[in-house]
């Protein structure tokens, strides 16, 4: 008994150590930068980090990115001049864009198609409304010159703070402890396929033996009291920062944002760039394999998109080739 | 509880470490543990059929000593073995087989021109591993009955025998004189046989978790949609089914064989790398051997098997294949597999080549198969292969329409993972497998079977990388077995 005792802890670290540098040698697990909250209390990254972004079990998806000097993933940095023509886009993981090349974003996409455009990306994964509304606020000097200012928002994640606070939850990710947790590149990996969840579900599980569950279920007057709420919040924030209707537009899935939002944006002149349908009308995936985050041809569509929206919006305006 | 849930992960050492550690000085204390262990594994799946268990359980001790106080007394005896045999049917006929004669009696008529609407049809659910510890206690009364071997006097020992959880829900079907004597012995810890078991569950995840999970859904996708698939996709889907009902099971019988191990107890061998056999009665010489011995013994040898007249053989081995198929469960589809496997094993067996490779592997004395086994191996596969139409078709006119198209619809088109991933991934997990498989082909009970220790090592890490790099977190994880 002794013997199991003692042979199986040994083994088990032994592979550990195997496996550890196996998922290092293939580059299974994703390199994850550092964040932090600068001086005008903008969460973002920090500066100049490289790194490699790790989709699937398999590398499915292997993508590189770059913080440039503003700390967000860009093959650009963000100076914005008067004389030039600019359009920032402000959004949450699927703007910030690690699961593709820096070099092959939305915004370098734009560019091509709009070559006298430069686009500035300012995404940060799990940056909502009040998050977004709250760094344009801030960096009120850069964006005095950016001429367009693209915001995705989705209605189910984004709308449901009504002012900003620094989310303490993201920041967390960034403590000594898990700082050192993430050097190993084993635990990265297993976490990022799900081979955790069936253990962490467990100690959920217990956690929550004596709790009851209640679910909601949605009837019409529910939606609209949800509606109403998330309206209220949309108006809080603008209250709080401002919103340039002329200059600012929402970037939405208009398939699974809720009728009465729609509206309410069309009857007090927001603009939007509605993306849904296009998405549904592509034959072939526009997701990632293992992600909901958007593949090479879902931000083709959408850069194509913003493309088509702009140049009807801004013929005159905007001296711009189109290719 | 799956064997490959984080509960049984959590389950198995602490009932392993009473075992050993808090109940080894008494038997009867281990088989205690044993049959609370038992109940509470089945409870968490439907605590309410642990009646039917215990009910069965409760029937067939008594039966089995009333059987051996009547042993001069053959009326009687045989009346307590009806009583046995006829309890536990009726649990599986209700369970199990109600609907479907229902059903198939207003098909019947329906066939003739009158329409009944069926008003008798019940909502049942089937009580996972109802088919094998049924047939595991009807063996133990046959056994007393036929006098091989005596009753036991310890209920608690019987139904620790009949509850034993890591066979309990999908096999091997055990027999009393192998499993239940075992329990009635003091089991001593030992070391080798502990680290084989570790073994065997290391190597039985690796089948379910990566041979047959990932292969899931591509076969699912290919069965559910197969009118639009061309004959090369469709006979992809059977072949890649093929390897997943075998890593499914395979996997399942090796866990169990393993976990049982940790308990000291030896299970008997369910599968001996089927995929390698010469010929159909090989095959089934090596595929779910527990359920193909008792048939054997409990129905084939009976009815005379095959020392009486070759048409009365021929009916035998019929009626063995038939009520396999429906063993397997109440449709259609699974009686045409039986029946298939019946016209496939005839000729073997009129040929008189039916047991000529009962104790010899493929490639038994070289490296490599002679070209003639490998034709023979080939030929087997493609046989059984084409079997498993009917045995995953959702119905018979499933299975007739799925072959039709390979039939008809000669294309070639390259197939793309419903999901996107890349096939060719598959492709090579397969390929090592199989030659993995033949590497080891001559002992299913020891996988890793290599002198080095290092070797083995670095299989053992290996195995769990690729489990790892198959891992899907949304696959449905339960055993095929459990339906049956």
């Amino acid at each position: 008994m002794k013997k199991l005792i003692l042979k199986i802890p040994l083994y088990l670290i032994l592979m550990l150590l195997c496996l550890e540098l196996l998922v290092r040698i293939f580059h299974l697990a994703k390199d994850t930068p550092t964040r932090y909250v600068d001086d005008y209390q903008v969460e973002k990254w920090e500066p100049n980090q490289n790194g490699f972004a790790v989709t699937g079990n398999r590398r499915q998806n292997f993508s590189e990115y770059r913080i440039n000097s503003s700390g967000f993933n860009s093959y650009r940095e963000f100076k914005s001049t008067k004389e030039n023509f600019e359009i920032a886009l402000v959004g949450d993981s699927f703007i910030e864009g690690f699961h593709q090349n820096y070099y092959n974003s939305i915004g370098k996409k734009i560019e091509k198609k709009l070559d006298t455009v430069s686009v500035f990306e300012y995404g940060y994964a799990g940056y909502d409304l009040a998050d977004q509304l709250h760094l344009i606020h801030q960096y009120k000097e850069q964006f005095k010159n950016v001429d367009k200012v693209i915001l995705g928002l989705k209605y189910e994640n984004d709308l449901f703070r009504s002012k900003y606070q620094i989310e303490k939850s993201r920041l967390a990710l960034n403590t000594p402890l898990n700082r050192m947790l993430k050097k190993s590149k084993l635990l990265v990996y297993t976490k990022s396929i799900g081979a955790l969840n069936p253990l962490l579900n467990f100690i959920n599980k217990i956690k929550n033996f004596r709790k009851t569950k209640t679910t909601i279920i949605k009837t019409a007057t529910t939606i609209d009291v949800e509606v109403t709420a998330r309206i209220a919040n949309l108006n809080a924030l603008i209250g709080l920062y401002g919103f340039n209707k002329t200059k600012y537009y929402f970037l939405l899935d208009e398939t699974i944002t809720p009728k009465l939002f729609l509206n309410y944006l069309d009857q007090n002149g927001y603009k939007y760039i509605s993306i849904g349908h296009k998405l549904q009308q592509s034959t072939k995936n526009t997701t990632l394999i293992y992600d909901m985050h958007w593949n090479n041809l879902g931000r083709e569509i959408i850069a194509n998109e913003i493309v088509r929206y702009l140049n009807s919006e801004n013929k005159d305006v905007l001296k711009m080739n189109n290719r | 509880m799956l064997f490959n849930s984080i509960d049984f992960a959590i389950f198995l050492p602490i009932v392993f470490l009473c075992y050993w550690y808090v109940f080894r000085q008494k038997v009867r204390l281990q088989n205690l543990l044993l049959l609370v262990a038992s109940y509470f594994f089945y409870g968490l799946w439907d605590w309410r059929f642990l009646f039917l268990i215990l009910a069965s359980t409760i029937v067939d001790f008594f039966v089995g000593i009333y059987i051996a106080r009547n042993n001069e007394n053959p009326k009687n005896a045989k009346f307590g073995l009806y009583v046995s045999i006829l309890f536990n049917l009726s649990l599986l006929g209700f369970f199990k087989y109600y609907n479907f004669f229902v059903e198939s009696f207003t098909d019947m008529f329906q066939l003739f021109g009158y329409t009944i609407k069926s008003v008798w049809t019940l909502k049942i659910i089937l009580p996972v591993g109802i088919s094998f510890y049924t047939f595991q206690t009807i063996s133990y009364s046959l056994d007393i009955y036929y006098k091989r071997i005596n009753p036991t006097r310890n209920f608690l020992n019987f139904a620790a025998f009949v509850s034993f959880f890591p066979q309990l829900v999908a096999g091997p079907i055990e027999r009393a004189s192998n499993l239940l004597k075992q329990i009635e012995k003091k089991r001593s810890f030992n070391h080798d046989q502990i680290v084989s078991g570790l073994k065997l569950i290391l190597w039985g995840l690796f089948k379910k978790m990566v041979i047959a999970d990932s292969l899931a859904p591509i076969v699912d996708d290919i069965f559910a949609n197969y009118p639009e698939y061309s004959s090369a996709t469709l006979i992809l889907g059977v072949t890649l089914f093929s390897f997943q009902v075998y890593g499914d099971f395979s996997g399942y019988s090796d866990i169990a064989i393993g976990t049982a191990k940790l308990f000291g107890i030896e299970l008997m061998s369910n599968f001996k790398f089927p995929n390698f056999s010469r010929n159909v009665a090989e095959y089934w010489q090596r595929w779910h051997v527990s359920l193909s011995t008792w048939f054997r013994h409990y129905i084939y040898i009976p009815l005379g098997g095959s020392r009486v007249n070759k048409l009365i053989s021929i009916r035998n081995i019929a009626i063995v294949f038939l009520v396999s198929g429906f063993w397997h469960g109440a449709n259609w589809t699974f009686i045409f597999w039986g029946a298939f496997h019946a016209v496939a094993f005839i000729p073997v067996f009129l040929l008189g080549r039916n047991s000529i490779y009962k104790n010899s592997v493929v490639a038994q004395n070289s490296i490599l198969p002679s070209i003639k086994e490998v034709f023979q191996v080939f030929i087997t596969f493609v046989i059984v292969t084409f079997s498993r139409i009917f045995f995953r078709s959702e119905s018979i006119t499933d299975a007739f329409k799925y072959i039709k198209q390979i039939f008809t619809n000669v294309t070639y088109e390259v197939y793309a993972h419903p999901m996107g991933y890349r096939m060719i991934d598959y492709y090579i997990l397969l390929a090592v497998f199989v030659v993995y498989e033949y590497i080891i082909r001559k002992d299913e009970r020891n996988p890793f079977k290599f002198k080095s220790r290092t070797v083995r090592f670095l299989i053992y890490t290996l195995l769990i990388f690729i489990m790892l790099l198959f891992y899907d977190d949304g696959v449905d994880r339960s055993f095929i077995y459990f339906q049956f």
